[in-house]
């Protein structure tokens, strides 16, 4: 057995899972306040991922004086290419990430805000299975989309922290990176969820019909919701790009998405705090027995599926004992509960209505 | 009074089922107007045009403002029904569930801050207002028996207070008609009839009601006039001692 990396495995874990936090928010957010099934919580992923690819790819290339259409960043001169200008300058990569980041979340907001077109009339299980099959048809684009690299994707995306040298360094500036983003999404969801606005996502996922009688514009809540849960999923789309290195079409199936709603679920709908910590338990049981497994000795089956099937079996029996998740969801924290009770205390509070 | 909400010739088909078939209707303001009618006979699907669930196949319903100008709102959706100061109740009521009362009191105010995505997240932008809305809400709800269940959640309730629950929605805005879809469906005799006293006590302060009612018994006492639909058409209408007398009405009701 190889000698155990124990900072490295740290590394390696905590980013995978600030990826997938960002993703289990945002999707607690769709699903468990605003009531939306994305199913194709992948698409918006891969949106991000893709935008941060291939900006990063063409423009390192097209800023040092390559051209890229004559050495596309998919092609063995425009990889090797890549590689030598990859990191050279500070600047550079982090005006790169910059930018990727910012268009990350745009194109894949406004593509959720969008979608939410063709499911507006649609029940619950439509909506699903709409934003899934919409998910596939882009990953049947991607492959046969050759200046994104087709099947192949795109490879050597230069990393924003490479010209640091040291790569246990950068690998642990980029760690910060990720987690602050996890951290600015968790503030932004858990204050929107705890204002006026959370309380009409609650009311629109508790009855729509009597939400749009009180005069709420219903299909402008579910494009707004859909176009922020996108945003920050491109952004950690676009990070993962520059986290693997590479983008590929077979990054982006289906299991992304039921993964990252099993984290939901095992952490609890309605509660950030609980996703957190069904992204944490998730990722370290998958993790560790990324490690294990292979020394179990079985060769029946691979030990990938053995991997699935523990995950599965997790989940199941957290669900048995807590059907509601590890945390249920809060109630609603604005000043009005504190401004009514300081009402009741004095007994006033009188008939005043116009 | 003028009309606050006028139906003309109103139909509504469904396929070959005509739901509604020409049907004619004058609210008057500050009035309780009563819709009484067989079951299946297209008081819910009446109440269901005139607050924008469905498009009429023909017909208008128009919509008089507060500065007296009248407008068509037929065709309009429902929730910009309600901002033209339209308030629905529903036949089955809907609540917002995990939400507690003092929430779903305060989903209805049309205009707030906290509302407005890029404002939500900063909560001195909206903490003002939402205290305000707060005051209000608790004073309501302490008016009508409410004060002790602020923070229950409406599962928590009683039927009566959920059915007084779904008005008490609606006078967080200024919203000046309310189409009632039977309110004192479910809840026993002493209390419908408290029911219909808050109603009667806000109709003195200008508000207009439009209510759907099988409760005849309780019914009749409080409204000031009755139209009576059967099979999509006007049947019969007057004022309540008129109509419970009239022959087709009883025919309707008891013969089939």
């Amino acid at each position: 057995m190889p000698e155990f990396d124990l900072l490295g495995f740290l590394i390696q874990w905590l980013t995978i899972f600030g990826l997938y936090s960002i993703l289990a928010i945002t999707l607690n957010l769709e699903a468990g306040f605003a009531g939306l099934t994305n199913f194709g919580k992948v698409v918006f992923y891969g949106i991000g991922a893709y935008v941060g690819a291939t900006l990063t790819t063409y423009l390192t290339l097209h800023l040092n004086n390559v051209d890229p259409f004559e050495y596309p960043p998919y092609s063995i001169d425009g990889i090797v290419k890549l590689i030598e200008l990859g990191g050279k300058s500070p600047p550079l990569s982090i005006g790169l990430l910059a930018l990727s980041l910012i268009i990350a979340f745009i194109a894949a907001g406004s593509v959720g805000f969008l979608l939410t077109y063709p499911i507006l009339r649609v029940g619950p299980a439509f909506v699903g299975f709409t934003l899934l099959s919409f998910g596939e048809l882009m990953r049947v684009f991607l492959r046969h989309y050759e200046p994104v690299g087709g099947s192949k994707g795109l490879a050597a995306i230069p990393r924003p922290f490479s010209w640091v040298g040291d790569p246990k360094l950068s690998g642990f500036l980029f760690l910060l990176l990720v987690l602050g983003l996890v951290a600015f999404t968790y503030i932004t969801m858990d204050r929107l969820t705890n204002s006026p606005i959370g309380r009409v996502f609650r009311a629109v996922r508790d009855d729509e019909i009597a939400a749009l009688c009180l005069g709420k514009h219903v299909p402008r809540i579910k494009a707004l919701t859909l176009f922020i849960g996108s945003g920050f999923s491109g952004m950690a789309g676009a990070l993962m790009a520059y986290y693997f290195t590479s983008v590929n079409p077979d990054m982006f199936v289906p299991a992304v998405t039921f993964n990252v709603w099993a984290m939901v679920i095992l952490g609890g709908m309605g509660n950030f705090t609980g996703s957190i910590i069904g992204v944490a338990l998730f990722t370290l049981v998958d993790r560790l027995l990324a490690f294990i497994t292979p020394t179990l000795g079985v060769t029946a089956i691979s030990p990938d599926y053995i991997r699935w099937m523990f995950v599965g079996l997790l989940i199941v029996i957290v669900l048995l004992f807590m059907p509601k998740g590890l945390l249920a969801e809060r109630p609603l924290k604005t000043p009005a509960a504190d401004e009514a009770r300081k009402l009741l205390a004095e007994g006033v509070g009188s008939a005043q209505h116009t | 009074m003028p009309n606050i909400l006028e139906v003309r010739d109103l139909a509504k088909y469904f396929g070959g089922v005509r739901a509604l078939d020409g049907v004619t209707i004058s609210v008057p303001e500050k009035s309780i107007v009563g819709l009484i009618g067989p079951n299946g006979s297209g008081k819910t699907t009446l109440f269901n045009v005139v607050t924008g669930f469905y498009e009429p196949t023909r017909g208008e319903v128009l919509l008089r403002d507060d500065d007296g100008s009248v407008e068509r709102i037929d065709g309009l959706n429902p929730n910009e029904v309600f901002l033209k100061g339209v308030v629905r109740t529903f036949q089955v009521p809907r609540l917002f569930t995990s939400l507690t009362v003092l929430e779903n009191v305060l989903v209805t105010p049309p205009v707030q801050i906290g509302e407005r995505v890029l404002d939500a997240p900063f909560k001195s932008r909206w903490e003002k207002q939402e205290r305000e809305l707060a005051r209000k809400a608790v004073g309501l709800l302490k008016r009508f028996g409410m004060g002790d269940y602020v923070y229950s959640r409406v599962t928590e309730l009683s039927v009566a207070h959920i059915k007084l629950l779904e008005t008490i929605r609606g006078l967080m805005t200024s919203a000046t008609l309310y189409l009632l879809d039977e309110p004192a469906a479910g809840v026993d005799y002493g209390v419908a009839r408290e029911l219909f006293n808050y109603i009667r006590g806000l109709r003195e302060e200008g508000l207009t009601f439009f209510i759907v009612e099988h409760r005849l018994d309780v019914l009749m006492d409080y409204v000031d006039y009755v139209y009576v639909l059967h099979n999509g058409k006007l049947l019969s209408e007057g004022k309540p001692s008129e109509v419970v007398n009239d022959p087709k009405v009883i025919e309707a009701y008891i013969g089939g």
